[in-house]
């Protein structure tokens, strides 16, 4: 079968599952006031590919997302991730469960969510969903990272707005590892990002503007409770690109860029969003 | 590795265990009076009047983004209420329209403000072609 008549087929089976989808970020780490809506589940499969700075080998960290809009002021995730990195060895990095809650009810022109995770991941854990504290990562065979199990608890808050087709996003992240001592560690992101569509045509189009998400985010730790300094600290900047392929489905890319010597060299992010069909009657 | 994989089962139970007591929560429609538009946002005319064929590409939206739970010729479901019924039709342009860019997370209508303006104007000139 040729691409393209695979590329037409897969369409065809997404679009068939037809009507609404909620909005999807087309940011991978910052988070913005737009919850799923109630009673729709949402599954993603993603991925970060890493280019360290040294002679480190590059990883693959692959990650699935399910995602509830258990109320219209409160979705809950679960996230399933691992890690490959060549001669380093692959394995299951740990699991996250999240939750968002809305605070106000309707629309501001600030929108704060807050953001509570329990994660219990190990040293291999290479998705970035998120990048606190200090420090570069450990490049140390996957099977020893492995090893190194820590439950963590992390809070962000959520503060969005959306201003002249714009959404700007700003979080603050608190992280604070529940098995060692290392304090609380600090992070941000923020991202600005607009859809490219004006009015909307009649007809059903996949490669059109009214179609496409663009922007930008940065990231980074800052630090910790016990390590009050900016050095070594890891930080990217990184345009996103999403695509509403179908009224379902959304796929997002992702190039990140390092800005300091502790960082990874370049990141590319992509991850495929597809909301399961859910009708309700009357 | 086994008590990572028990504990990754826990949390995808308290999960299942979440999302079956939001489904009932979700089912039950209900209605917020006090959700009312600012008396300054309800005045906003519909830039769009003079276009109505601009109400296809609002069909389509609507199809896409509001059909799921307010249904196909939007008449209502167990999630969300009927959108032909007079009370809704008896509200202005500007006030359909804040209420689609704002939401109401406590009435589980989600916000739109994402959508560009004038696709959230092109919906509410949808909503007018709904008949009771």
């Amino acid at each position: 079968m040729s691409l393209r008549w695979f590329l037409v087929s897969l369409l065809a089976v997404l679009g068939a599952a037809r009507a609404a989808h909620a909005q999807e970020r087309p940011y991978f780490v910052t988070y913005d006031h737009y919850l799923e809506e109630p009673g729709n589940v949402e599954i993603a499969v993603a991925n970060t590919t890493g280019v360290p700075r040294a002679e480190h080998a590059a990883y693959n960290a692959p990650w699935l997302e399910i995602e509830y809009g258990a109320a219209g002021w409160w979705t809950t995730e679960l996230y399933l991730e691992g890690v490959t990195a060549g001669q380093d060895g692959s394995g299951f990095s740990g699991w996250r469960f999240e939750n968002r809650f809305r605070l106000f009810k309707s629309e501001h022109r600030l929108n704060p969510v807050l953001y509570l995770e329990f994660e219990h991941v190990n040293e291999a854990s290479r998705i970035q969903k998120e990048i606190v504290g200090s420090g570069a990562l450990p490049f140390e065979p996957i099977d020893a990272l492995r090893r190194d199990y820590a439950n963590e608890l992390e809070a962000k808050l959520i503060l969005s707005s959306a201003i002249h087709g714009w959404n700007l996003s700003e979080n603050v992240i608190f992280e604070k590892n529940l098995s060692e001592s290392e304090g609380i560690e600090y992070g941000y992101s923020v991202g600005a990002s607009r859809s490219l569509g004006g009015l909307a045509s009649g007809r059903t189009c996949y490669v059109c503007a009214e179609n496409f998400a663009i922007g930008v985010e940065a990231y980074g730790g800052l630090g910790s409770s016990l390590e009050r300094t900016l050095s070594d600290t890891r930080h990217f900047i990184a345009p996103v690109l999403a695509w509403h392929v179908t009224p379902r489905s959304t796929l997002k890319v992702s190039p990140a860029f390092g800005l300091t010597d502790t960082s990874d060299r370049y990141l590319m992010r992509v991850g495929f969003v597809y909301e399961l069909p859910m009708r309700w009657r009357r | 590795m086994t008590r990572t994989l028990v504990q990754s089962i826990a949390a995808a139970i308290l999960l299942c265990v979440a999302a079956l007591h939001a489904e009932g929560l979700a089912q039950a429609r209900s209605h917020d009076d006090d959700w009312l538009a600012p008396s300054k946002e309800a005045a906003r005319m519909n830039p769009l009047v003079a276009h109505p064929d601009a109400a296809r590409g609002g069909a389509k939206i609507f199809e896409q983004r509001c059909a799921n739970c307010h249904g196909d010729e939007g008449r209502g479901t167990s999630k969300a209420p009927d959108l032909a019924h007079a009370d809704v039709q008896a509200q202005t342009d500007g006030a359909l329209f804040w209420k689609i860019s704002t939401g109401n997370s406590h009435a589980r209508m989600p916000s739109f403000s994402y959508l560009p303006e004038l696709q959230r104007w092109q919906l509410v000139l949808h909503l007018r072609s709904l008949q009771p």
